[in-house]
């Protein structure tokens, strides 16, 4: 069909990478050693060239897609000729060898620019040849253990199209990129990692040059774990957002170590402590990634027999032991100099709640980790099959959950080495109040259960840390200056980046805590039967089925119920929600309508197929309050993170300096 | 002398979540089963939330569409059982298909508020001959 064999191309493509990718690790590795700098440019080069060749893999893999080249192993078994463009283009990591190309080009993104912006130093040799090893596997395993590009014949006219759990909503093309972005990008902290062992530098050197970069990473995962709760609240037709599932929790516990990550640097960074801690956090993060990938990706969960499904588990696998081994048995042979000569001043201390919510977070992370594996245990040491149900997740971290959020409010306010004690006791004081109020309140109000109680004090308890925190930085400056409040606050979050950032993070998961409340606590989940043309009052609203629904297109056929939501009269919405079927696919899949208000979610899902002989509906009918609240807060995380990362004036001038500087000298 | 308090309190920390995990954890599997193993031993599966896998019988299947209430038998041709479903059965819901179905006995009837079509291989023999226990159960999980 096409005249350029797209499949050889994107083979050589990928094969170049690798090559490349190849070069940066050996010619990284012996330039380092030698400090030959002719050598370890040459390396640093190879991360762009790497870049490029994975560039043209994608690209070539694009192409295949949108021009229908079904001679291409990938599009063949993914793509469809009437699929809409925007579902062709992320088909690209719509199966398994596509997103692990995704997951390479991604890497050598991060790495080409890393090797284009790191600052020159002793690390960065080391750090680059790192990143090259990493991107070996991750261009190896794509080039040769899942080729998408081999060639199919004879060439067949069309193909299934990508499973329909994934064309049927728009953030499929969203969610996946930004997971890989998160993964990706917690690969740079523990390169430097690595190089800072590898060198014998491991102070706070390697954590101030990823700072950024952790941050990157920590927001794209952040971010992806809330999408794809949005994702699978809008998709898989049950009303909710987290199901303990494994492939969930492969990608929380990274996040989990991560944030652990992120708050222990600043102990290092003011203290010199916790190095050898933080080495094992950044690489128990990465390592995380990839254990997961082999747990989820390798049928290992679901049944042990299916091990070895595939060549990319036991792939993973190894590289999983092989990171394990080299990074532990290198922070063993440093040991004499990560090992911490400081002590802890005193417990109640900035670095001692950071402390203590780090091993909080290990424990949530060992905690889905047990949940996750255990099936797998019980059946190798007796031989039943168990499944571990949300239950055991929600009763083994709500009570870590709520010492996470009462340490969120305490830990901003305590100074670093030692907090004075009368301050202190009155910060603590109006938060234990408010906390307070809020639980009598919502006790006043109704609200019954330790958790739910327990959480809106926790809320109340950290809004009054807020709000002291941001009092406490601009009083003082009201008091001895001329500036009004507004203006002293915007400079203060202005020329504070971090910590403002920081704070509005914080929010953000105080945000999250009353979506997740509201919605787990008082969820009501029914399923109805209506007449067509009749009404059904339900939780206050009435819902009238107007009739039956149904589209067609050439790719996909609806069928579904046009559902009116009213309450006291007032028409709120009309909805439909519907089943949908993809051309090419035998499944089909339940599309939910949800009716979103700030209070209260409505939620509709046909419940049994809907067909001209029946005069009813089934519909599933979710009523989630507050859980709008959640992807809200997901949204001002991503933006706190993104304030804390944009750059300050200082340095906005100094780049801007420089850049005069450069005109000048031209 | 510090240094000891705080690893101390980190074991204390460590030994807390340990109980918390073992107390969820014994509390929260879900045994998965055929009918024939709840036979063997109904005592160990008392008041416990459990997986049952089978077979949908032969003319088993009645659904009440006004109270949205579905029953049939499962099987594993060794045992059979009576399920209640509160709940549409599910598209690809047949006769003589392999389901999983979640919930607990009450008085001799599996009351089940999660029901999966498992697409089983195994399908019992027309003539009523026994099917292989261990195939079936692989093919259900």
């Amino acid at each position: 069909m096409s005249s350029v064999a797209l499949g050889p191309l994107g083979s050589a493509a990928l094969l170049l990478a690798v090559a490349f990718a190849l070069w940066g690790l050996i010619g990284g590795a012996i330039g380092a050693v030698r400090r030959d700098a002719r050598l370890t440019t040459s390396a640093r080069l190879a991360g762009v060239a790497t870049f490029l060749a994975m560039t043209a893999a994608v690209a070539v893999m694009e192409i295949a897609l949108l021009t229908n080249d079904f001679s291409v192993s990938y599009v063949a078994e993914t793509s469809r000729v009437s699929s809409p463009v925007w579902v062709k283009v992320v088909t690209l990591w719509a199966a398994l060898e596509g997103s692990l190309l995704l997951w390479g080009w991604l890497l050598s993104g991060y790495w080409a620019l890393l090797s284009l912006v790191a600052p020159n130093g002793p690390l960065r040799p080391w750090a680059l040849t790192v990143m090259a090893g990493v991107q070996v596997f991750f261009s190896g395993v794509p080039a040769l253990l899942t080729p998408p590009f081999s060639a199919v014949s004879p060439v067949p006219l069309d193909g299934p199209g990508p499973n329909p759990l994934l064309q049927n909503h728009w953030m499929m093309a969203v969610h996946p990129a930004l997971m890989y972005l998160g993964f990706v990008g917690l690969t740079v902290p523990f390169a430097y990692a690595m190089a800072a062992l590898i060198t014998r530098r491991p102070g706070s050197e390697w954590m101030m040059q990823t700072r950024r970069w952790t941050l990157i990473g920590w927001g794209f995962l952040t971010a992806a774990i809330v999408a794809g709760g949005w994702w699978s609240y809008e998709v898989l037709g049950w009303g909710g957002y987290w199901a303990w599932d494994p492939v969930e929790n492969v990608s929380f516990m990274p996040w989990l170590t991560a944030t652990a990550f992120i708050h222990s640097v600043q102990v290092q960074e003011r203290r010199r402590m916790l190095k050898a801690w933080n080495l094992l956090l950044i690489t128990t993060t990465f390592s995380l990634t990839l254990l997961g990938t082999f747990l989820t990706r390798s049928g290992v969960i679901s049944s042990v027999h299916a091990f070895g499904d595939g060549p990319v588990g036991p792939a993973f696998l190894t590289f999983f032991l092989i990171v394990m081994a080299l990074s532990l048995g290198l922070v063993a042979r440093r040991w004499d100099q990560v090992r911490d000569r400081a002590d802890l001043d005193h417990p109640v201390s900035r670095e001692g709640s950071i402390l203590a919510g780090n091993v909080l977070f290990l424990a949530l992370t060992f905690t889905v980790l047990l949940g996750t594996l255990f099936p797998l245990i019980v059946e190798a040491v007796s031989g039943q099959k168990v499944t571990v149900g949300a239950p055991f997740f929600d009763a083994a971290s709500l009570p870590l959950w709520m010492a996470v959020l009462a340490l969120m409010g305490v830990g901003p306010l305590l100074p670093w080495r030692r907090a004075p004690q009368q301050s202190l006791l009155r910060n603590l004081a109006w938060m234990g109040a408010v906390g307070l109020i809020a639980a009598g309140g919502a006790f006043a109000l109704g609200m019954r259960g330790s958790y739910p109680l327990l959480t809106t004090g926790l809320i109340g308890w950290n809004l009054a840390s807020l709000t002291l925190l941001i009092l406490g930085a601009v009083v003082p400056r009201v008091r001895v200056g001329t500036r009004s409040v507004a203006q002293v606050l915007r400079s203060y979050a202005f020329e504070n980046r971090r910590r403002f950032g920081s704070m509005i993070t914080h929010f953000g998961i105080l945000v999250i805590a009353v979506g997740i409340l509201g919605s787990s606590a008082y969820r009501v989940d029914e399923q109805l039967r209506i007449d067509i043309g009749g009404t059904a009052a339900w939780q206050g609203f009435d819902l009238t089925v107007v009739d039956r629904y149904m589209e067609r297109s050439d790719q996909r056929v609806s069928v579904g119920a046009e559902v009116q939501v009213a309450r006291e009269g007032r028409i709120l919405a009309t909805l439909y929600p519907r089943i949908n079927s993809f051309a090419g696919q035998s499944m089909t899949v339940p599309t939910p309508a949800v009716l979103y208000t700030p209070l209260y979610d409505v939620y509709l899902n046909i419940a049994a197929g809907v067909t001209p002989e029946q005069e009813f509906v089934v519909l599933r009918v979710v009523r989630s309050p507050l859980i709008t609240w959640i992807w809200l807060g997901g949204v001002i995380m991503a933006l706190g993170t993104g304030y804390a990362l944009s750059p300050t004036r200082r340095a906005v001038s100094a780049t801007q300096r420089s850049r005069e500087e450069g005109t000048a000298a031209t | 002398m510090r240094r000891w308090i705080y690893a101390l309190l980190g074991i204390g920390v460590l030994a807390l979540a340990g109980v918390l995990i073992q107390r969820a954890l014994t509390d929260s599997l879900v045994y998965f089963i055929l009918p024939s193993e709840y036979a063997a031993d109904p005592g160990a599966y008392a008041e416990r939330r459990i997986r049952l896998g089978g077979i949908v019988l032969n003319d088993s299947v009645a659904f009440d569409d006004e109270r949205l209430e579905l029953a049939f038998f499962v099987t594993d041709s060794l045992q059979t059982y009576p399920v209640r479903h509160t709940g549409t059965p599910p598209e690809l819901f047949r006769e003589n298909t392999g389901v999983v179905v979640e919930g607990r006995f009450e008085e001799g009837v599996f009351v089940s508020d999660n029901l999966l079509v498992k697409h089983s291989e195994v399908y019992q023999a027309e003539d009523g001959h026994p099917i292989d226990i261990e195939e079936l159960k692989d093919s259900l999980q």
